[in-house]
């Protein structure tokens, strides 16, 4: 029984941060029409940014100061995103998709080596964060508290965001300028804003993800691609542009995957990419999405 | 009819030794990095620059076993050049190579590297899965090629199966899974139920197997209770950890590795993985030993990839040692893994075996001279003898592993100096003329001549 409920909260932590990467990547496309391939490695900048900050504070620092300095690595993302939109995204927004991909896929590639020239080659651990926290007695089981924060904050997130999008004015903006730019901008609309507030929104929800991840795993090379692959396939189950579908898209996610863990641990990587495949085949434009 | 074998027996003449013990004398064999009088060399040398094209990772999560591997090679190059070079005129350069470029450009680049940057030998390369590439193309380039790792016992059995200008410096990859699975079988023979977590890909599934086939010769009892397979290089295990204490297994083998297995041990130790079972791993304290904190576990097997750990052979009992970790912690601050150990030795294989074909030929060996005296070398390395196979060019040292301990000397854990298990490494691989076997020469070899133990 106790090792039912830890498979459930597996599979909650797993798509919590699934959600925060894949609704920052599903935000910035609905909203700009953009597939960000940078995204990945915006996640891996706040991972890194927030190993760095606790790691420097760590001397001595007050354990609460410590858990204080965690978003650091999603407000460095934001900053980062605020620099990127209008400097290296805005000049191709008028010219084909393929220079869109062209451009962030050069960005992604090019934010790795900085993260390496900064960082170096191995591994950068917050792990001070994670094992403070200890762990729950769950009947025989122990499960690291760590986990839960992490699950609380996703759930935190997915319910901010919604009601920034759903009941604010900026909301409304926001939604109005993704259904149709021209018509929000001839209404006065400033589009720049929104594009700018949108990529740093979708940067920031990106870099809390890597934040909040670092001190349970660590911030590795590399880690930014596989997050944008798996981000990739939750947008494509739950429809590309849509909150709603990045989060039920990262909770099938996170629970067939851990089910598959358990049981056909053969085919574990396989697993994500034929739900993947299924919701291809029977909704081509995932469970959320508009069709064009 | 002889009775029936033993695991002691067995263990006894598989030679596996769980003692800090190390004997034999290096008279007549050729020694690494140790200043020594120059002899003259024959004939008159050129003082053209003498280039080695080194490919490792530089980028991506590989660089965690790349960077090591290219400092081990600049320290060697450094010695010799700081005697004035090859033979005291040809100066070493180093040129670096990205790894993580993928296959197919790694052999356009092994190719540009020979053709345009005129490299006279090639070294380097971590994974299994480019060494059965850029073997085949450096044969055809007649390129001169130590690998430091790709480790694949599919290179030699398969991909260059009669190798004239390829080596290869480490040991072998089955080397790895078996050396684990007999030191569980010495250290933990009563277990019963096995839990397995590797990660997906070559590597992993090698170790799988040859701890399987062995622990199914010395401990047969032992069941197989709980797989999972992680993606490499991903970091978190949460749900592999659940599986694997679901299973309720008295003993967990993991060649999980790098900062996987630092992700891996960290959540295992706030799921209390640790105390439910034993644990045997095959590269714990092997990618970067001062990356492992003291808050992981004393007395998990912790295998450092069958190859060598740096305070192995402790204190001046391996002068060899002693410098060469004085050194490269002076240059690089930090410690040397197994893949520096491999790059150093194998700069300095090539630096013995030109030293003795200009005293056969004179003047600048050509690379079939050069070839010919790596062929069958035996060298003292750092981490103990290394000994190049003629027939297959694989080289071979005696697998070494051993149990994490917190030591006041070092701010990470080291393999206990009173527990190292050493294993000849002739006793654990297919001898010369074994027929080649699926999955590997060495499995088929375990799997047609142990015999299975009959008890304690």
């Amino acid at each position: 029984m106790d090792i039912l409920v830890i498979h459930l909260f597996n599979a909650l932590l797993y798509a919590s941060v699934l959600f925060l990467i894949a609704g920052g990547l599903s935000l910035i496309y609905g909203v700009m029409r953009i597939v960000n391939l940078a995204h990945g490695n915006l996640y891996a900048f706040g991972a890194y940014v927030t190993a760095w900050v606790v790691g420097q504070a760590l001397a001595g620092a007050h354990p609460v100061i410590l858990y204080l300095l965690l978003p650091a690595g999603a407000f460095a993302a934001a900053l980062l995103g605020a620099i990127l939109e209008p400097t290296l995204l805005r000049p191709f927004y008028r010219r084909a998709e393929e220079y869109q991909l062209l451009v962030t896929f050069g960005l992604l590639m090019i934010l790795e080596d900085l993260m390496r020239f900064f960082w170096g080659p191995y591994p950068l651990t917050a792990t001070s964060l994670f094992e403070k926290m200890g762990s729950l007695k769950i009947g025989e089981s122990v499960y690291p508290r760590y986990n839960l924060l992490v699950i609380s904050i996703g759930v935190l997130a997915a319910g901010f965001l919604w009601a920034f999008v759903y009941k604010t004015r900026f909301g409304v903006v926001l939604r109005a300028t993704s259904q149709d730019m021209r018509r929000a901008s001839a209404m006065g609309v400033n589009v720049n804003r929104v594009y700018i507030q949108a990529f740093t929104i979708g940067c920031f929800m990106a870099g809390l993800g890597g934040a909040i991840v670092v001190p349970g795993q660590s911030a590795v090379l590399g880690m930014g691609v596989d997050a944008l692959v798996l981000a990739f396939v939750v947008v494509v189950v739950g429809g590309l542009g849509s909150l709603e579908g990045a989060l039920v898209g990262a909770l099938i996610v996170g629970i067939v995957r851990e089910f598959g863990v358990s049981v056909f641990p053969e085919v574990e990587l396989a697993v994500l990419y034929l739900i993947a495949v299924v919701v291809l085949l029977v909704r081509p434009a995932g469970l959320f999405g508009r069709t064009a | 009819m002889p009775g029936p074998v033993t695991r002691r027996d067995l263990l006894a003449q598989l030679g596996v030794t769980a003692a800090a013990t190390f004997g034999a004398s290096a008279a007549g064999i050729g020694f690494a990095g140790v200043a020594r009088a120059q002899e003259k060399p024959k004939g008159t040398i050129p003082d053209k620059p003498f280039r080695i094209g080194h490919m490792t990772f530089f980028t991506g999560p590989g660089a965690v076993l790349g960077e090591p591997m290219h400092k081990g090679n600049l320290l060697a190059a450094d010695e010799i050049n700081a005697q004035g070079g090859l033979l005291g005129k040809r100066k070493i350069e180093v040129l670096k190579a990205d790894e993580a470029a993928g296959t197919d450009a790694n052999v356009k680049e092994m190719r540009r590297l020979k053709l345009s940057e005129k490299i006279d030998m090639f070294m380097g390369i971590t994974s299994s899965g480019n060494t059965p590439a850029l073997g085949p193309a450096a044969e055809e380039l007649k390129l001169l090629t130590i690998f430091i790792d790709g480790c694949t016992d599919f290179l030699f059995d398969k991909a260059v199966p009669n190798p004239r200008y390829v080596f290869r410096v480490t040991n072998i990859q089955s080397a790895d899974g078996s050396t684990c699975a007999l030191a569980v079988a010495q250290t933990w023979p009563d277990v019963k139920k096995v839990a397995h977590i590797h990660p997906d890909y070559a590597y992993g599934r090698n170790c799988y197997d040859h701890f399987s086939i062995v622990s199914k010769k010395l401990i047969p009892r032992a069941q197989n209770v709980s797989e999972a397979w992680p993606k490499l290089f991903s970091t978190d295990f949460t749900s592999h950890i659940t599986k694997t204490l679901a299973a309720k297994p008295d003993l967990l083998v993991t060649s999980v590795w790098g900062g996987d297995y630092i992700s891996f041990y960290k959540q295992a130790l706030q799921h209390g993985l640790f105390d439910k079972m034993k644990v045997a791993t095959t590269l714990a304290l092997g990618t970067a030993p001062h990356a492992i904190g003291k808050d992981h576990p004393e007395g998990v097997l912790a295998g450092v990839h069958a190859n060598y750990h740096f305070s192995y052979p402790p204190g001046n009992r391996w002068p060899l040692n002693k410098t060469f970790v004085e050194k490269y912690k002076a240059k690089f601050n930090e410690y040397p893994n197994f893949q520096a150990e491999g790059a150093y030795t194998a700069t300095h294989i090539l630096r013995t075996a030109v030293e003795k074909a200009n005293k056969l030929t004179g003047g600048w060996p050509d690379d079939d001279a050069i070839i010919s005296q790596i062929e069958g070398m035996m060298i003292a390395g750092p981490g103990g003898y290394v000994y190049i196979r003629p027939d297959n060019h694989q080289g071979y040292k005696d697998a070494i592993t051993g149990f994490s301990k917190n030591v006041p000397e070092y701010p990470f854990p080291i393999l206990d100096p009173a527990r190292i298990i050493t294993i000849p490494i002739r006793n654990i691989t297919a001898p010369p003329g074994w027929p080649k076997g699926e999955p590997t020469s060495t499995y088929t070899w375990i799997d047609q001549t142990w015999p299975t133990v009959k008890q304690a």
